[in-house]
């Protein structure tokens, strides 16, 4: 069991990089289903519970920078049981999304705890070293790999029954707070955004884009779109008059001199 | 005075001192950068996003193009600043800033592109994938697989990554023809560009601010006999996603305040947990 349950382990280590970079999909439960299938000696019900879990997540897409179950331990951690357990694909669903919450749960806390580094990369920037900055991002490739290695390897080395009591003994409140705080983290993003572009004069486009997304509910094709034409039309009517010289040079004169 | 200002480079920090312009990237360059994009999410976080992914995936043309110091310093402090977009379509975005870069834009003209482009693409790649790529491979793999056919996940993997790959590729070059075509253009007309990629980006903020940030409030307000949802029946008829852009605005206040990032991010996933905990998120 030991040298079956280090194989899966690795094979969650490589997709949990593949979930977020590769991005060549071998991740989704389908493939990982025949994978564990066969680690497990059993392809059929492999195969059979991943093409289900695949169904249960196709509806579960990270939009709108809502982050869904994860889709690696869920995958995972259903198609192992199913094997294992010799349990029906539908009871490996129940079984697979309070491990993929629970896995969600913990990449969040990930994301917020790597912020910190952002700092060693800023000086890295400040003496122009790349290689720092690689440096950085294998460090996280490596993060991500151990932490899916070591949430794969545990519940299927020690049971998953045992593994799903003790998810389940975690608060769900406490579960269901930091889902809340990932929902609302963009907000810390565009407000650096804002810090950086926001000058008095444009504020009237901010409320623009916030308007036609709120009140017209459009989507943010249609806003940028539409910020396009504003835009455009901003650029060669201001382009225009500056091929008219005389007003415009004498203009800029009079403020420069006043400063 | 005007002319003094043009004699003297250093006053303007957001232009490059090495202002030669050459073209050095090949073909080759833009591949590599392709090839490196794959891990653009590979120190992903919540202050930054993948910013020190992009700059990952930019060094190898950032390397070839500023040869001072300095230059390289000031280009990768830009590519340090806040940044995240569709993981696939990034590289149209990189196309393009390679080319700014090689032209040696200012770093505002840089900023601004590269903020004007990330929501769009972002919007257009969900569509594109999670709405069209993947429920398509996915379910033409999924139904052979429930079938207990090997071929489920061999089909799936082949088709989606055919598209994924080309448009990955094929938008690099593309991206960097477009930007190569109209950097000369940028050029010129520097703040004017500068300005109307102000005027996307912030509508696209705001667009952003109401779709993306997730605050909704669960909280009942009991009066008597009448039960008042705070936000269907309060909130939602004052103005709609107010929740999400009273935070973004809080959080702007706060970062000019000098609160750092990773403060707001702190007290971010405390007010979920104890929201959710009081019952009021």
């Amino acid at each position: 069991m030991f040298i079956k349950a280090l194989l899966i382990a690795l094979w969650a280590g490589i997709t949990g990089i593949d979930n977020f970079n590769g991005l060549t999909h071998i991740h989704r439960p389908l493939v990982t289903g025949l994978i564990v299938g066969l680690i497990l000696g059993d392809i059929q019900t492999g195969l059979i519970t991943g093409g289900m879990l695949e169904l249960v997540w196709m509806g579960m897409a990270p939009l709108a920078g809502a982050q869904p179950p994860n889709v690696v331990i869920g995958g995972i951690i259903g198609a192992s049981f199913a094997i294992l357990a010799n349990q029906e694909p539908n009871v490996a669903v129940g079984i697979a999304v309070p491990f993929a919450v629970a896995a969600q749960a913990g990449i969040t806390l990930l994301f917020t705890a790597f912020s910190p580094v952002m700092h060693k990369a800023d000086k890295y920037a400040e003496e122009a070293n790349l290689k720092g900055i690689d440096k950085i991002n294998y460090l996280g490739l490596a993060i991500l790999f151990v932490s899916y290695f070591i949430v794969a390897f545990l519940p299927i080395y020690f049971g998953a029954d045992t593994a799903e009591a003790m998810v389940s003994k975690l608060p769900q409140t406490f579960i269901d707070g930091l889902s809340v705080a990932g929902g609302m983290m963009p907000a810390v993003g565009f407000a650096m955004l804002l810090k950086i572009m926001l000058k008095k004069e444009y504020t009237g486009f901010l409320i623009l884009g916030f308007v036609l997304v709120a009140y017209l509910e459009l989507p943010v094709l249609a806003v940028a779109l539409l910020g396009t034409t504003i835009a455009l039309y901003d650029f060669y009517n201001n382009k225009n008059k500056d091929n008219t010289p005389p007003p415009a040079n004498s203009n800029e004169g009079v403020v420069n001199d006043g400063i | 005075m005007a002319s003094k200002d043009i004699n003297n480079p250093q006053i303007n920090n957001t232009q490059y001192k090495d202002e030669s312009g050459e073209k050095v990237l090949t073909k080759k360059d833009l591949n590599k950068m392709a090839w490196r994009s794959l891990f653009l999410q590979a120190s992903f976080n919540y202050e930054r996003m993948q910013a020190a992914g992009w700059l990952f995936s930019m060094a190898p043309a950032l390397k070839k193009i500023h040869k001072k110091k300095e230059d390289l310093s000031k280009s990768m402090k830009v590519h340090m600043e806040f940044f995240n977009t569709h993981p696939f379509l990034v590289t149209f975005i990189m196309g393009i800033i390679a080319a700014m870069e090689e032209n040696k834009s200012d770093t505002e003209t840089i900023r601004g592109v590269k903020v004007a482009t990330m929501g769009p693409l972002g919007g257009i790649g969900d569509a594109l994938f999670w709405l069209t790529l993947l429920p398509i491979s996915a379910g033409i793999g999924a139904s052979l697989a429930i079938d207990g056919s090997i071929a489920g996940p061999i089909i799936f993997l082949i088709m989606f990554n055919i598209v994924h790959f080309a448009l990955r590729f094929g938008l690099m070059h593309y991206g960097y023809r477009t930007g190569v075509n109209s950097v000369s253009m940028i050029k010129e007309n520097t703040k004017l560009v500068s300005r109307a990629a102000s005027i996307l980006g912030l509508s696209v903020v705001g667009g952003l601010i109401a779709s993306y940030i997730g605050l909704e409030t669960t909280a009942v307000i009991n009066a008597g006999e009448a039960r008042v949802a705070l936000q269907a029946d309060v909130l939602d008829q004052i103005m709609p996603k107010m929740l999400p852009l009273g935070y973004a605005l809080l959080m702007y206040f706060l970062l000019k305040k000098n609160w750092s990032p990773i403060k707001l991010i702190g007290i971010t996933v405390v007010i979920g947990v104890a929201g959710k905990y009081l019952g009021i998120l």
